[in-house]
């Protein structure tokens, strides 16, 4: 324990003691009066820590043993969830606010949530894996029930918790049998004992195990359940970001224990992932097509974007790691703004999530309109916006690791996906005369909306060189 | 990069900077906005027309610049033949457009807007032509399906336009997506995305395992766009849209770029038995499908949409055939139908505009009002049928040509006859645009009546249809070139096969197959009103119902996936959680290769079996009588009770004794909570889903009892040999287990406490929150009715436990001491203790015992922490990490030597801590009792003999 170990999670322990402040703060010294201020000063610290991490980081540093990795690959991930946790939740203020949801906890467990995250991408050992996840979730059953007097979020806090204990159960049984058939905890012992062909029968159920409670956190097919359930249940901010930050962390932890521990076996591995991407790609799309309620079809569609990352990390190659990086970075991007929208569709004050309230919102909103337009042809793929990259970096990833027949599967479902997205653009452009959404955006939220569709259109001149910074991370992952 | 590549630069940017402007010179009227979409668009016209020379003279001009290369994107452009003939035909015939729609649109159209997307459009429509990157194309390619998205959109309150948009989104933008694999795959076996690179590697693709997928995918993206069959119906649907759209989009450009993708990859695709049967099949039956539906069609619009759907069809099939020549013929029916069709087009547009209405059942006797209208309709309608001296003849006779020398899963006969049939349709149809509109009576009855319009509106159709009777009349020198370079761009260079643009061929097959065509087609127009009554009543299948039945089809689909995984149950999440657990276990153990084993069975003594059957039987029992809660509870202590027993077994005293304390520590909590809970749980689930859960329960627990049965029976590197070795030099103490909890692992230990201490507070708190809620009203109103013992504390118990209790807290304190050794530690010396303490609140009462206990639950968690906390904190000052343990041995006389260690003082944190959280819970728990009407007894006993002995003394 010394200052050398303390430096690679400065901006952890930052965080971590601003949260425990803020909430001493906030239970003594006005309660939910204090949330927006709360709110504001902790997507502050959470900015101003990524741009901290961004600057300052270089090269690798381990802490504690090798418990915690500092690397490129941490980095990037830490960076794309901080920006995305602060940026929900600069957006869901006046949205909670108006629904009288807004408890001075909100921001904190969201800041305990990221703290859990950020420790998730940067574990070098099994146990700071389970202790950045269980901190993760812990924090994410709350906010899932943060509408306590509504039987639905807490219909949804309850499925989300119960089945997360189980995928953590499962978790922990393949830990404890990584930890015995290797003797230890360390990623990078790890992956000493787990050498290609010669991977014992007992690490190859440790890893079974641990994939299961890891596809659980990034919701792929069939540990998807809780999914549409809680992304409906939820209040829409928390919806909001369940499908951004957490989704990075559990990629980029699920990449972290596949290559820094299981690295050498990586054939051992693949195969299971690509299956699991090619179900979650599948179902994510099909599913979507009967979906009338904007949630749940974000929450299908979060599923079938899971699948396409996982098509990267089942290529098992650097490019496949970096192709990863950037899916959920553009990823991100686009469901901010999305979601943006989203908390702004209201009929007479009350929130809306019928899709079909969105019928000729061209002719009463055509700015609004056009930037969902970009946004969900983004998310459907389709050239030349920023989300046809993500896919195709994916994609070429998959083909270049000689998993052709994965590309064209992940082809064929990003047709079949695209379905969907393109019928609530037919809706808002084509639809028929009928009770509409008449809200007001919140200035923030409209921001982000513009400025996600911004991204989408502007980004295609050079992907804001996140390319070259994913190539790095993805290079310090797989060796 | 020469100048001519920079100027390829400017040409593909010009329509997209040039969007900029219409859009905003939307208050400077209309004609403004017309020269500003006009002016890029002239000037890309000029430096094409400026590179032209060159590419004629068999030069391809090619610029590049670096975009993201690591993915092998660059925007790299080229212009050579084909994309000459199609960059000229899409900025000359966007000029036209340009023109027409000025005076087409009315005052009220917004303008600008209409002439940003049809430069976008346009701009997108040129990078596809000028792309030497595939997935560059591709970009522009779906650039052209949002854009024309857009274009459709314009007039949005045309309720018809609707579902034509949505259908023409949907086909063409899943077309493309499927491409983007394709290209993928072509690139890969290629290994380079760079067209050029790709087109001289025509044997290698053509030869490769991936070349069928790859083709299927390219050509779906290519039939969608171009309207192939099955993909047909999109075009119709999506003529809603203005005519100046149609006429650009569904005419000249958009649905062209299919074909000229076909011609592209022309030289690297076309040549196999699978090109050949797909391509030309499906052009075949959409040639004559579309005729025939051109035929039946009222709408003057649908009319040109099924035409131009033929068309494609036509070209779709000769670059099919596979034969050089017949790819030639292609590229030359290309500019010939880009010239009639968007003549028609405008024709109709011109129409629809006079005479308010597009049907042709209220149309007729136009010649007379519309003079120059007809004549510009009847030249375009002429070299549609494929009437000499116009263009169209031309190429229809080539066309026959090689439809009659191409032999079709070994027919000779079957091509022939059928590209006559589509001929001979198509002269129908043509022959029906004009005298179903044009000749005949005038009529009194127009929506409107019509006359020609201004000049700026037919100027367009009149430059157009010149073109088509210059071409007819003077082929090899007004269009020779022209199909010289660009057909050889397509048959991808070599020597160009033999053939001869003229009218007149000699007495050819071609010519009888002609004279048939025309001869029937008049016929088949003369029957055109019985005819049409059969085509009526006729069943066919509609695309435009099946493409709505499938699309109903997969919500059904898709609701039964949805509804069948996620009906809102957790019982059927978690089963099918479980169930894909174990199978990926099963598939983990398949390949996992799992050796022989290499021990020996031990042998079980009776007396273990006995104890380890009762623990399975109780677990089962457990879970089929959960519903009973006491005898659950019941059972859970037989299956702790025996746990402990098994860890006694297997040589581990210490986890039995904590075991033990924990199990009758908890089953006592439990005891206290569940008292103020319904007493049974009602049935909810029916006895088939209670079968389905106890199959998935035994399977996975079979399954894991199974695994650590295999693993048991083999050696393995074991992870004890490093505590064992090290426990006492490293942390002092022999027990190993404890040296584990509080050095090995001290950390863990550290954070459990406080957990353990957090959950005491937690339940606490809790406890407070309810007891000010609805909670606390349903305890008040419940009634507990069963019969209370009348001597809830009997004077036995109180005396047996006051005892006990001295003795208790000696063995705690005994327990707490030897730990570091020997079995024991601060953990199970909590519990002991605490278990005393429980005793003394169970024996004498709570209120009682309460006001005689003076140190706070709270405090003792506190310092608890504090201490244990501290502990750690020491290392620091010997300049060691946190929680490194040190001992030293003291001697102090009269006592023998005896060790310390830092470990203890930790211990004692761990001590107080359990013991304060587990008289919390107890204390919260015991409050819902007063909530719930529990009356608090002031004496420990309910029968005290000593007031007996009294009243008796009295009375003596």
């Amino acid at each position: 324990m010394t200052e050398a170990d303390f430096n690679t999670v400065l901006p952890e322990v930052v965080l971590a003691v601003f949260s425990m402040a803020a909430l001493l703060y906030g239970a003594y010294g006005g309660k939910d009066k204090t949330a927006p201020i709360l709110v504001w000063i902790t997507s502050a610290i959470m900015v101003a820590i990524a741009l901290w991490i961004g600057v300052n980081g270089a090269g690798v540093q381990t802490g504690f043993g090798g418990m915690i990795v500092n690397d490129a690959f941490s980095r990037f991930a830490k960076v794309t969830i901080l920006l995305s946790g602060a940026a929900v939740l600069l957006m869901s203020e006046s949205y909670l606010a108006k629904r009288d949801l807004l408890r001075f906890e909100y921001p904190l467990l969201v800041a305990l949530a990221t703290v859990g995250m950020m420790i998730m991408v940067s574990a070098g050992d099994l146990m700071a894996l389970y202790m950045g996840l269980e901190l993760q979730s812990l924090a994410l059953y709350v906010v899932a029930a943060l509408r306590r007097d509504s039987v639905k979020s807490t219909e949804a806090g309850l499925k989300y918790f119960v089945l997360g204990a189980l995928s953590s159960g499962m978790l922990l049984y393949g830990a404890s049998l990584v930890y015995g058939y290797s003797g230890t905890t360390l990623f990078s012992g790890i992956i000493q004992t787990a050498n290609a062909g010669e991977i014992s029968l007992g690490l190859l159920f440790g890893l079974v195990f641990l994939i299961t409670g890891l596809a659980f956190k990034v919701s792929a097919v069939p540990f998807h359940m809780w999914t549409p359930d809680v992304y409906e249940g939820s209040p829409t901010p928390v919806t909001a970001f369940f499908a951004t930050a957490p989704k990075v962390a559990a990629m980029g932890l699920f990449a972290r224990l596949l290559f820094d521990a299981f690295g050498g076996v990586t054939g051992d591995w693949g195969q299971v992932i690509a299956l699991l991407s090619v179900a979650s790609m599948f179902l994510g799309a099909f599913a979507a097509i009967g979906q009338r309620n904007i949630k749940r079809l974000m929450a299908y569609s979060s599923i079938a974007h899971m699948g396409f990352a996982l098509m990267g990390l089942a290529a098992g190659t650097a490019g496949g790691v970096q192709a990863m990086l950037i899916y959920m970075a553009i990823y991100v991007t686009m469901n901010i703004g999305t979601f943006a929208f989203i908390l702004s569709m209201e009929r007479d004050g009350a929130p809306v999530t019928d899709i079909e309230s969105l019928n000729q919102l061209s002719k009463h909103e055509p700015l609004k309109a056009l930037a969902m337009l970009v946004l969900l042809f983004s998310l459907a793929g389709v050239p030349p916006l920023v989300g046809f990259f993500g896919k195709f970096y994916v994609l070429k990833a998959a083909v270049d690791a000689n998993m052709a027949w994965l590309a064209v599967a992940g082809v064929v479902a990003s047709v079949i996906g695209a379905f969907y997205y393109l019928r609530i653009v037919f809706y808002m452009y084509f639809g028929e005369e009928g009770n509409g959404i008449d809200g007001q955006m919140a200035p923030i939220a409209w921001a982000m909306l513009m400025v996600s569709a911004a991204i989408m259109v502007v980004g295609v001149i050079n992907l804001f060189g996140i390319e070259a910074l994913a190539a790095t991370a993805a290079d310090a992952l797989v060796k | 990069m020469g100048d001519g590549g920079n100027f390829l630069i400017v040409i593909a940017l010009l329509p997209f900077i040039g969007a900029l402007l219409p859009g905003l010179m939307i208050r400077a009227g209309r004609t403004a906005c017309a020269i500003f979409t006009a002016l890029p668009t002239a000037l890309a016209l000029t430096l094409v027309l400026i590179l032209a020379p060159a590419v004629m003279r068999g030069e391809v001009i090619q610029a590049e610049l670096e975009w993201l290369p690591q993915l092998g994107l660059s925007a790299s452009f080229f212009l050579d033949g084909l994309g000459l003939l199609f960059a000229g035909m899409i900025l000359g015939v966007g000029l036209l457009i340009t023109l027409y729609a000025r005076f087409y649109l009315s005052g009220e159209d917004p303008m600008g807007q209409f002439y940003t997307f049809l430069l976008l459009f346009q701009g997108a429509m040129l990078g596809i032509v000028l792309s030497d990157n595939i997935l560059l194309l591709l970009i522009f390619w779906e650039l052209t399906s949002l854009s024309s998205f857009l274009l459709i959109g314009y007039w949005k309150h045309l309720p018809e336009g609707r579902q034509g948009a949505r259908i023409a989104l949907a086909v063409t933008g899943g077309g493309g997506l499927a491409m983007i694999g394709g290209l993928l795959i072509l690139g890969n076996i290629a290994g380079s995305y760079n067209l050029t690179d790709i087109l001289r590697q025509g044997d290698a693709i053509r030869a490769s395992e991936w070349y069928h997928l790859a083709l299927v995918l390219i050509l779906l993206g290519a039939f969608t766009k171009s309207a192939q069959f099955p993909f047909h119906f999109w075009l119709p649907h999506a003529m809603a849209a203005p005519t100046p759209v149609s006429a650009y989009l569904h005419s000249a450009t958009m649905v062209k770029a299919g074909v000229f993708l076909m011609a592209r990859m022309w030289p690297v695709l076309a040549g196999t038995e699978a090109w050949f049967y797909i391509v030309s099949t499906t052009g075949l039956i959409t040639m004559i499908l579309g005729a025939a539906i051109a035929l039946f069609k009222d709408d003057l619009k649908a009319l040109l949409a099924y035409s131009t759907v033929s068309h494609l069809g036509l070209l779709t099939m000769l670059l099919g055939f596979g034969t050089k020549l017949a790819a030639i013929v292609a590229v030359f029916h290309i500019i010939n139908h880009l010239t009639f069709k968007a003549a028609l087009f405008m024709t109709a547009g011109i129409i629809d505009h006079e005479a308010h209405t597009r049907d042709i059942k209220r149309l007729g006797g136009l010649r007379h009002l519309m003079p120059v209208t007809f004549v510009i309709g009847t030249i375009g309608a002429l070299s549609m049928a494929g009437i000499p001296l116009f263009n169209g003849f031309l190429t229809k006779e080539m066309m026959l040509e090689e439809a009659a020398h191409t032999v079709w899963a070994g027919s000779h006969l079957a091509l022939p006859v059928l590209a006559t049939l589509g001929a001979l349709l198509s002269v129908a149809y043509s022959f029906r645009f004009i005298s179903h509109v044009f000749l005949g009576p005038v009529r009194d009855d127009y929506p409107h009546k019509p006359h020609d319009p201004p000049f700026g509106m037919w100027a367009a159709p009149a430059l157009l249809v010149v073109l088509v009777i210059v071409i007819g009349i003077l082929p090899a020198a007004i269009a020779g070139p022209l199909v010289a370079v660009a057909g050889g761009a397509v048959i991808g260079g070599g020597e160009l096969p033999y053939y001869s643009l003229k009218i007149w061929h000699g007495i050819t097959p071609a010519l009888f197959m002609s004279v048939i065509a025309v001869a029937g087609g008049a016929i088949v127009l003369w029957l055109h009103r019985p005819l049409d009554r059969v085509w009526i009543t006729a069943p066919r299948p509609e695309a435009k119902v099946i493409f709505d039945r499938l699309i109903a089809g997969s919500v059904t689909i898709s609701r039964a996936i949805t509804e069948g995984t996620h009906n809102g149950a957790i019982s059927r999440y978690l089963a099918i959680f479980v169930v894909t657990s174990v199978l990926l276990g099963a598939l983990a153990f398949a390949g996992g290769g799992l050796g022989a084993p290499t021990r020996e069975l031990l042998p079980v003594p009776p007396i273990f079996a006995v104890g380890w059957i009762m623990l399975i039987v109780a677990t089962l029992l457990v879970a089929t009588l959960h519903r009973q809660r006491f005898q659950a509870l019941v059972l859970i202590g037989i299956i702790g009770l025996m746990v402990s027993a098994g860890f006694v077994y297997l040589s581990a005293p210490d986890l039995a004794l904590t075991q033990i304390s924990v199990e009758t520590v908890t089953i006592m909590l439990l005891l206290l909570a569940l008292h103020f809970l319904p007493k049974t749980t009602p049935v909810e689930s029916p006895v088939s889903l209670r079968l389905r859960d106890a199959v998935i329960a035994m399977t996975a627990g079979g399954g894991v009892a199974g695994l650590a049965y295999a693993f048991l029976l083999r050696d393995v590197g074991t992870i004890s040999d490093y505590h064992l070795a090290n426990s006492y030099e490293g942390g002092g103490g022999t027990n190993v287990v404890n040296v584990i909890l509080v050095d090995f692992r001290g950390y863990d230990t550290y954070g459990e406490i406080i957990v353990l201490g957090i959950a005491g507070l937690i339940i606490f708190a809790l406890m407070e929150a309810l007891l000010d809620g609805p909670a606390a009203r349903r305890l008040r109103n419940t009634d507990y009715s069963q019969n209370r013992s009348r001597d809830r504390h009997p004077l036995m118990m109180v005396v047996a436990t006051r005892v006990m209790m001295p003795i208790a807290v000696v063995v705690g304190i005994y327990i707490f001491l030897r730990g570091h050794n020997q079995p024991g530690g601060g953990f199970v010396s909590g519990l002991v203790i605490a278990v005393a303490l429980l005793m003394q609140y169970m024996a004498s009462g709570f209120a009682w015992t309460q006001t005689r206990q003076r140190i706070e639950y709270h405090t003792m968690i506190g310092w608890g922490v504090i201490i244990a906390g501290l502990t750690g904190a020491g290392a620091w000052l010997a300049g060691k990490p946190f929680l490194t343990s040190s001992f030293t041995y003291v001697h102090l006389p009269p006592i023998e030597e005896f060790e310390l260690a830092t470990a203890m003082l930790f211990d004692l944190g761990v001590f107080l801590t359990v013991l304060g959280a587990v008289m919390l819970m107890l204390y919260s728990l015991s409050r819902i009792a007063r909530y719930a009407g529990e009356t608090v007894n002031v004496e420990p006993m309910d029968y005290d003999p000593a007031d007996t002995i009294q009243v008796t003394k009295e009375e003596g």
